[in-house]
């Protein structure tokens, strides 16, 4: 039935041609990132509107610079972010395999089959295919030993910048950062907070150079050279207001009429403040964070004290060396009396803060915290746009190596769970006689998009690599003797099939079971739409109707 | 009024010979066609989201927002039709939403086959009135069948309840968490409806949406959730047993005046004063506060005056007391009614018999998103209950049709507190009513049988999209519908997931009758609007 004559105030697309643009959105999309998966991807440069450039390898990041217009295309580049902040690695693998199963998704379409039997038989095989990965392919690991966890770490590593020769080094970093920051104070087991990792970039020395360092460094210099450049043991207290002349509120107005008094009226200024600073002084601090500021006349009172003070640290700071320290941070010094006071209870301890110096700035360290013991990766690299993306893949690493703290399942990674599935898909369909059959069997198909574009990535002839691949798996399955097999993935640097859980390449299984389903669900969600109503902008039609 | 209407008024002009009266009726038959056809392509709009298997439509909004719907009401809302004939139908599909809840897909494709056998009966010349009145007995004798095939409906029986809004959730965007999103729309409405269950005001549920997570971590929590979070500024508790709760509605602030003022200091000593005094105001505040016993504190936004400041947020958790700010004030009532608590609007109002108590408010954190949750909230038994539902999903889209999506299900347990009778789905209804009108029409003399012949027939338009939109041959599918319905097999409908007719009662889809009255009643009545219109003035 035409739906002719519909006058909508804007444009409207339906039936096959709404889809088969949103399916070339999303290709194009996937176009873009195909590139880039693999520990031989290359890498994207991208700059914005400002100038800024960003040289990266996370998909995530390319997709989050690209500022997609396409409303389809934004459904496939929300979901793919859903994944980053899920799972934090994979999100390369969400947008190809989603792009790969609607374009196959569209063909059958085309060849009249109707899009809710495409629908179906994709979900069936999306269920099917986490099922098998559960019970079949993942390896649960009881005691999580270090080497299986620097392993994961690498193989995220693998893909990245960090890749080459510093992956051994770097995935020791991310293990010992995520260990670093285990608690186990809730009930529910042993939570590894990544949000306290602290990462501190600084430019110059290679990127071989970066270290873990024992305690927290502090980007932020002392507030005046008289200060003592270190105290132990470190009493540090955390304010989170101004130390500047105490300043009127709004409202207020100063009226004199005798001269004499604005001295009186400034020193008065002065003398709040002082005696705040007296007041925390006097509770045992010396160190003392504040968020706010501190005027250069109040620094004699720390220098007199010697206590060491910094000024305009970030709240993020603050939370972190309070969890350390055992300090809380205090917004207002106001009794229940009415008058000011602070509490040496408050105070967080540790052993020992100092001023070092790394590169040309001068940074704070605070050693031996009391609480907590916490760590600092210091990256270094030859520019800032390096050390971004080092950021950038390290943070993927520890959220992979917190995936397998938490799940215990690995898989084998370079492309061995997408073979392995592909081939029981394949089988999986034939045992079915409806007409889901053919989805299912373009979907195992849809699966070996990850394996062929590692392999072209990689400069080998994908169409052989692949199909060795397939072979191998196929015997996996069919042979029950041989069923260590279906670990087997490529070996890329090689051009060879190989065992890759053997050769250390593995995955968190939760990781590559939320790929399957965010792409699948990515790709449903695009193929249900049938129909795209594109509106005109309301400024528009107030100077249409004119 | 350009397209057919402008052409059809050339056509009066040429044929000026044949006199003023006819020159009217063509007018009246063109605007008429005119008006049909412009509802009818918006019924065709929504046809293939009809079902469980219906496909969904992306609408980008005059902002550039996207948004992908099934529900049928959203779609037309958002798609901003021009004409005013289409723009009834978009009214129908909210009235639909408004008596029913769910449904809006539904009452719109009918409307839309009514429409064009409407037009059918036009063309051969039957008088509109005689349309409309025969559509008008078409519907009655509907309502009829309707009620004879329902079956009553336990509300004690909650896995009937359950099957009812799986079978409304399962032609969403949500439904693979149908099993999930179900029994929560069913406990949320029974646990409003009062002892008596003589209806539910779904504005005692609310529905906190969050980003974060899937869908799958929905939850149903019987108390108050707040979507605001806990202030923790200065360190103060997040987590709060044995809770009394106080709602005010004035600030811990500075004062200001009404008027423009400033406060003039002559003297170095005042300065310490005014300081002073600041603190001592806020600290008689709080004190004031604490001494009622209060433990947790709501504050209502204020565009006037800061609601609380560091120094009152301070003062507040060093005598542990909770505070939680930004409470809107249409939130105001739903609190109060919830807490059993009194709002208190200035602090001289203060006591202790206005706060509300709860075993428990603590404030819960799902990545980066936090809400306050109120649990054990004691009550009395006379006063109307609430719930509260936390809907979660992985984007902001797939958030917005999950909450439309609950409505909905909401929405059908509402239906059948309201009237307790139950349909089988899957077009079974449909079907049947169709075929017994086909029966009755034989019956009916002159117009009457013909017409009402042609609406049986035009409801078949349900049972032919839901085949259609399934991917099953829709000719087929129908003819063996209308076979077994004919043999009296009642229950017999389209079972989609089988791809086959079956008997839909065993396969435990069903539908509140309410539904599908209200879905019939208001698109006959649409159209015998439609049919009665001969003219369209266009006003400035």
């Amino acid at each position: 039935m035409a739906s002719q004559g519909l006058s909508v105030d804007g444009e409207r697309q339906h039936g096959q041609d709404v889809r088969t643009a949103n399916v070339t959105a999303c290709v194009a999309i996937s176009n873009i990132v195909k590139s880039s998966l693999g520990p031989v991807g290359l890498d994207k440069m991208l700059v914005d509107q400002v100038g800024d450039v960003t040289v990266t390898n996370d998909g995530a990041t390319i997709l989050k610079l690209l500022e997609v217009e396409h409303p389809a295309a934004k459904l496939l580049v929300e979901l793919a972010e859903q994944q980053d902040e899920e799972v934090g690695d994979g999100t390369t693998s969400v947008v190809i395999l989603a792009a790969e199963l609607l374009r196959r998704a569209n063909e059958l379409v085309r060849s009249r089959i109707h899009p809710t039997t495409v629908i179906a038989g994709y979900r069936l095989a999306m269920r099917e295919a986490c099922k098998y990965i559960k019970s079949t392919l993942a390896t649960p690991i009881d005691k999580l030993g270090r080497e299986a966890l620097v392993n994961a770490a690498k193989t995220s590593l693998s893909s990245k910048i960090l890749g080459s020769a510093e992956s051994d080094l770097f995935a020791n970093i991310a293990v010992d950062a995520v260990m670093a920051t285990k608690s186990s104070k809730k009930e529910d087991g042993e939570m590894y907070p990544l949000s306290s990792i602290h990462m501190l970039k600084a430019q110059g020395k290679s990127a071989s150079e970066s270290q873990i360092m024992q305690g927290y460094v502090l980007n932020a210099p002392r507030a005046s050279q008289s200060m003592p450049t270190s105290v132990s043991p470190a009493k540090i207290a955390l304010l989170g207001f101004d130390l500047r002349r105490a300043k009127m509120k709004m409202g207020v107005t100063v009226t004199l009429n005798n001269p004499e008094e604005i001295n009186k009226i400034q020193e008065k200024e002065i003398d709040l403040t002082a005696l705040r600073i007296q007041t925390v002084l006097n509770a045992g601090a010396n160190v003392i964070f504040t968020t706010k500021g501190i005027d250069d006349s109040a620094l004699k009172y720390f220098s007199g004290g010697n206590a060491i003070a910094c000024r305009r640290v970030t709240m993020k700071d603050m939370r972190r060396i309070a969890r350390a320290t055992g300090a809380t941070l205090q917004l207002n010094m106001a009794d229940l009396n009415g008058d000011e006071s602070f509490d040496p209870s408050m105070l967080g301890h540790a052993e020992e803060v100092y001023e070092d110096k790394i590169r040309d700035d001068t940074v704070m360290m605070i050693k031996g915290p009391k609480v907590q013991p916490i760590n600092t990766v210091l990256l270094r690299g030859p520019n800032e746009m390096m050390c971004d993306e080092m950021q950038r893949s390290l943070i993927d690493a520890t959220s992979v190596v917190k995936r397998m703290l938490d799940s215990n399942m690995v898989v084998a990674g370079g492309g061995a769970i997408e073979a392995a599935v592909s081939t029981h898909l394949e089988n999986f369909a034939t045992m079915l006689g409806s007409r889901e059959q053919l989805a299912i069997a373009e979907f195992a198909e849809a699966l070996l998009v990850i394996p062929k574009t590692l392999a072209v990535n990689a400069a080998k002839d994908a169409t052989d690599l692949v199909a060795k691949l397939r072979a191998v798996h196929s015997l996996a399955q069919s042979d029950p003797t041989k069923i260590s097999l279906s670990k087997c993935g490529l070996d890329l640097a090689e051009g060879a099939v190989r065992n890759n859980f053997n050769a250390g390449v593995i995955e968190p299984a939760v990781g590559k079971i939320k790929v399957i389903q965010f792409a699948t669900e990515a790709a449903l969600t695009v193929l249900r739409i049938d129909d795209l109503i594109k509106l005109n902008k309301k400024e528009n039609t107030g100077e249409a109707l004119e | 009024m350009d397209g057919p209407a402008s052409v059809a008024r050339g056509n009066g002009m040429s044929k000026e010979s044949d006199g003023f009266l006819s020159r009217v009726s063509e007018r009246a038959k063109s605007t008429r066609l005119g008006n049909i056809t412009a509802a009818r392509s918006v019924a065709d709009a929504v046809r293939t989201s009809l079902g469980p298997r219906g496909m969904d439509k992306m609408v980008q909004t005059e902002t550039g927002d996207v948004l992908v719907t099934n529900d049928g009401a959203t779609i037309l809302e958002k798609m901003n039709v021009q004409h005013p004939a289409a723009k009834t139908l978009v009214q129908l599909s909210k009235a639909q939403d408004i008596e029913a809840g769910d449904g809006t897909t539904s009452v719109v494709v009918i409307c839309g086959a009514l429409l064009e056998a409407s037009l059918e009966l036009l063309e051969i010349g039957i008088h509109p009135t005689i349309i409309s009145e025969c559509f008008q007995i078409g519907l009655d004798k509907s309502l009829g069948v309707l009620e004879s095939m329902s079956t009553p409906v336990d509300l004690e029986n909650r896995e009937e309840l359950v099957r009812a809004a799986s079978t409304s959730l399962n032609s969403k965007v949500v439904a693979q968490h149908a099993s999930l999103l179900a029994p929560l729309s069913v406990d949320a409405v029974l646990s409003i409806a009062g002892d008596e269950r003589q209806g539910a005001d779904l504005r005692n549920i609310r529905v906190v949406k969050k980003l974060a997570g899937t869908v799958d971590e929905t939850e149903l929590i019987p108390g108050l959730l707040l979507n605001q979070t806990a202030e923790s500024g200065a360190s103060g508790p997040t987590r709060i047993e044995k809770a009394k709760i106080a709602l005010i509605q004035f600030q811990l602030s500075p004062p200001k005046t009404d008027m423009e003022n400033s406060v003039v200091v002559q003297d170095y000593a005042a300065m310490d004063r005014i300081l002073k005094e600041e603190r001592t105001y806020i600290l008689q505040l709080v004190k004031k506060i604490k001494a009622t016993g209060a433990n947790v504190l709501l504050i209502q936004k204020s565009i006037l005056r800061d609601a609380v400041t560091d120094l009152s947020l301070h003062f507040l958790a060093k005598v542990k007391i909770m505070a939680v700010t930004d409470i809107e004030r249409d939130e105001i009532e739903f609190i109060s009614k919830t807490l059993d608590c009194v709002p208190i609007a200035s602090p001289e109002a203060l006591s202790a018999d206005k706060l509300g108590k709860a075993e428990l408010v603590e404030e819960v954190s799902f990545g980066s998103e936090k809400v306050v949750k109120v649990t054990g909230i004691s009550t009395t038994p006379d006063k109307p209950k609430t719930v509260s539902v936390l809907l979660r999903g992985s984007s902001q889209m797939v958030l917005d049709e999950a909450e439309r999506s609950i409505h909905d299900a909401m929405c059908v347990v509402r239906c059948l507190v309201k009237k307790r009778a139950m349909i089988p789905g899957g077009a079974a209804p449909e079907m049947e009513v169709s075929v017994q009108l086909a029966k009755l029409a034989k019956q009916l003399p002159g117009h009457q049988g013909f017409c009402v012949g042609k609406y049986a027939k035009a409801l078949e338009v349900i049972p032919y999209t839901l085949a259609e939109n399934a991917g099953l041959n829709p000719i087929e599918i129908v003819t063996e519908l209308r076979k077994l319905h004919a043999e009296g097999l009642q229950t017999y409908g389209i079972n989609v997931k089988k791809g086959t007719v079956t008997d839909i009662g065993e396969e435990q889809v069903v539908m509140p009758l309410l539904v599908f009255t209200s879905a019939l009643s208001l698109a006959t009545e649409a159209v015998r609007m439609i049919l009665k219109i001969d003219d369209i003035v266009m006003t400035r």
